[in-house]
């Protein structure tokens, strides 16, 4: 069977999930793979969330928030820009791909935008074929477990 | 009596302190923290380079918030430590009278924070050869053996939670990983938990951690964690220009902002 | 008992005969923090023969630190639940050292004795002990005053000394001498004789004795408060211990399908003794530490008839704050 990414999508309310339905009211076709999950702010996306998506299963996640200046609580997206400077460069540190996570503004008015970087993203994961390397990690411990030969 | 014991014997006699933090020999040699509430507990007291340990992290056990004014023997990384939690605001219910030793191992007793401060700034550690060799090593490897280094000392993390015990900036009443609705961190310890763990833990201590090396020196199972922050801290000063443990109106730079604060990737 | 010598030149290929016939054997492998730690291995050149204690103790053969004490899973079927008993292999644990193997003695009592636990039996079955008796300690090793030695055979299977070219083999269980079975050819019959020579000198710092009885009294002793205050209520001590058992029961899954787990926990943790409605029995370090250490020489010998402490130092050796357990002993008691 073809592989069919799943992809998880942390989006804030105001800008880039309004810009998603924008997308879909205006009936533009983009790929299936997403699923979206709405929060108030970019502010509010714990990178603990992220975690869990990928634990669980995502192939790859999209952040997505207002641009820079148009937060609707003035500076959530400062804030989660910070944090995610710093998470990604951490993630890399721990040789985490993090190229399956792609970050991006998107408005309420770009719905275009929206069905282009889901569709990107896609693609891109399509390519680099199921996270295997996390989900590798739990069943390598498991099976560790189960004959017992960890004494570490 | 040692200068150090004449001089604790004094700030216990006129009433500086009723409590003392500091180290003194154990059976076996080695340095063991001691909470000295009395005079006559004063010859146990030892501070020599042996004394590693960040005793600053005892700041915020209940018993010693108790006692009110409390003096503290600080090796430079504790020295950073308390800039650090002062930062914080976390240190304002004690009154601290902090003894540390000069480089030319002359007793040192600071009487206000900012003479402390002035202190850490004029002379702030660099990172240990061995903690720059590794971390040299590390940016070396290309992601994926990165990522198999890193996943296989994880695995090795028996979730002893001995890092995050020493680590005086590990102050939360209530951590993380003891939540249970919903429950973050497993209590098993199996490796994808454990990334998770520890990439939790770091991302809660960048841009606080103050590099002082414990949770890697104590680990029981020897996986240098510390790197962890280390890099976060190094990616910090580099973007948004803090230094963590060095001013006391630091703040916390994941708490704040610039409107330009530069990035590459966010499309 | 019956006593045998195998020439030290041997020894890798006995070894690797037992691999060879099966078994999972587990040995010190030095690791790359410098630390050696029990792995199960393949071949006997990657065991390290060069150290006085491995940073874990062997418990988590029959204790591991997640046991999977069932999976289940859900389905228009209904419910199936399995556990994997079956799978665990014959095991033979290389070169634990004499108190480790003793430790095994407190273990079988803590598992079997009210409620036999179903799957330490089925591990501690499959398991050959093999200890090697020490030739060097170090100043956190304290076994003499717990009443073993650098030699003793308590516990083991099998106790190797290494006595210059050869080494004396006392095969002290049955398991021990079908261990030795598999490679039959390589081992001579040999006479009793004295270790004493080839033995590390522990000084013993107490008598258990005098300690068995004053630490009956030793409760309320204000030096618990001195001697446990700068404990930092980690588990490194209880995890690296042989004799510590503390766990925890967590389920994990959805409600489709899961596992539940047997989690090593620790009596330090201040989660350990929290109750739901918030109130905690044991306030602070100084009553979690106490707990831990009258466990070991007063509430174990009570309920078993055991003073659970072994004298291996690795609590002392592994703590942060490097508390040291005899010196602490030594100051309530006194
Ligand atoms: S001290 Fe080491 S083993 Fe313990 S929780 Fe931290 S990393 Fe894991
Ligand atoms: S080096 Fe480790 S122990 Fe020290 S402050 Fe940083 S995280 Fe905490
Ligand atoms: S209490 Fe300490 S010395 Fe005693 S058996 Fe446990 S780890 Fe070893
Ligand atoms: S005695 Fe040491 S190792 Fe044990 S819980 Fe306390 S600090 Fe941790």
């Amino acid at each position: 069977m073809d592989f069919e990414p799943k992809i998880v999508a942390f989006v804030c309310n105001w800008c880039t999930y309004a810009g998603a339905d924008l997308a879909g009211t205006s009936r533009t076709k983009y790929a299936t793979n997403v699923s979206i999950i709405r929060f108030p702010c970019t502010g509010r996306i714990d990178f603990m969330l992220l975690m869990k998506a990928f634990e669980n299963g995502a192939d790859g996640i999209i952040v997505s928030g207002c641009h820079p200046n148009d937060c609707h609580y003035t500076s959530g997206n400062f804030h989660a820009r910070r944090r995610w400077i710093v998470f990604r460069s951490l993630l890399d540190f721990m040789g985490f791909d993090t190229d399956r996570i792609t970050f991006s503004w998107v408005s309420a008015a770009e719905g275009t935008k929206w069905a282009g970087l889901v569709d990107e993203t896609t693609e891109k994961i399509r390519e680099k074929g199921p996270f295997t390397e996390f989900k590798k990690l739990d069943y390598s411990i498991l099976e560790k477990i189960e004959n017992d030969v960890v004494t570490e | 009596m040692t200068s150090l014991q004449n001089k604790v014997t004094e700030l216990f006699e006129n009433g500086t302190i009723n409590l003392l933090i500091g180290f003194k020999e154990a059976i076996h040699k080695l340095p063991v923290p001691c909470f000295i509430d009395n005079v006559s507990q004063v010859e146990q007291l030892i501070f020599t380079p042996s004394c590693k340990g960040n005793l600053s992290v005892y700041l915020h056990k209940t018993e010693v918030k108790q006692a009110k004014k409390v003096g503290i023997l600080a090796n430079t990384a504790t020295l950073r430590a308390i800039v650090q939690l002062v930062s914080e605001n976390q240190l304002g219910d004690i009154e601290k009278t902090v003894i540390t030793l000069n480089t030319n191992g002359e007793l040192v007793v600071f009487a206000t924070m900012d003479e402390l401060e002035a202190y850490v700034q004029a002379n702030f550690p660099e990172l240990s050869e061995e903690d720059k060799k590794l971390l040299d090593q590390l940016n070396a490897m290309s992601r994926t053996e990165r990522w198999q280094y890193w996943t296989e000392q994880f695995s090795a993390c028996v979730k002893c939670y001995a890092c995050r015990a020493v680590c005086p900036m590990c102050y939360c009443s209530s951590c993380t990983v003891e939540g249970n609705q919903p429950q973050w961190i497993k209590v098993s310890s199996e490796t994808t938990g454990n990334l998770e763990w520890h990439t939790m833990r770091a991302m809660h201590l960048g841009g606080r951690c103050i590099n002082c090396g414990e949770c890697g020196r104590i680990c029981p199972v020897g996986i240098p964690v510390h790197m962890l922050t280390v890099k976060m801290n190094q990616d910090i000063e580099a973007e948004f220009g803090a230094k963590t443990g060095f001013s006391v109106k630091n703040g916390y730079a994941l708490n704040s902002f610039k409107p330009g604060d530069k990035e590459q990737f966010i499309k | 008992m019956e006593i045998k010598n195998i020439k030290s030149t041997n020894i890798p290929a006995f070894f690797d005969q037992m691999i060879k016939s099966g078994k999972v054997v587990i040995a010190p492998v030095l690791k790359k923090s410098g630390k050696v730690f029990f792995e199960a291995v393949q071949s006997y050149d990657q065991v390290s023969t060069d150290y006085i204690q491995t940073g874990f103790s062997a418990k988590s053969v029959v204790f591991p630190k997640v046991e999977e004490l069932f999976s289940f899973k859900k389905d228009d079927e209904g419910i199936e639940i399995t556990n994997n008993l079956h799978t665990i292999p014959e095991t033979v644990v290389w070169g634990l050292r004499p108190c480790d193997a003793s430790a095994f003695n407190y273990l079988t009592e803590f598992f079997l004795k009210e409620n036999p636990d179903t799957y330490f039996t089925a591990r501690k079955e499959k398991t050959t002990l093999i200890a090697i008796s020490c030739a060097k300690a170090d100043n956190a090793c304290f076994c003499t005053s717990v009443e073993l030695n650098p030699g003793s055979t308590s516990g083991s299977d099998i106790l190797l000394t290494a006595m210059g070219e050869s080494v004396y083999i006392e095969l002290i269980t049955e398991k021990g001498k079908a261990a030795v079975e598999t490679a039959a050819s390589l081992f001579t019959p040999g006479e009793e004789k004295s270790k004493e020579e080839f033995l590390a000198k522990v000084t013993s710092v107490f008598s258990m004795d005098e300690v068995k009885v004053r630490i009956k009294t030793a409760y309320d002793s204000a030096e618990w408060k001195h001697a446990s205050m700068g404990c930092f209520g980690c588990g490194a001590c209880a995890f690296a211990c042989p004799t510590c058992t503390c766990f925890d029961i967590q389920d994990e899954g959805t409600q489709d399908s899961g596992k539940r787990l047997r989690c090593w926990d620790a009596c330090g943790f201040g989660l350990f003794t929290k109750h739901t409605s918030g109130h905690n029995p044991r306030t602070n370090q100084t009553e979690r530490r106490r707990q831990r250490l009258m466990h070991k020489f007063k509430y174990s010998v009570e309920n078993l008839g055991i003073v659970s402490c072994v004298g291996c130092g690795r609590c002392i050796r592994n703590c942060p704050a490097h508390l040291n357990i005899f010196e602490n002993i030594l100051s309530v008691t006194k």
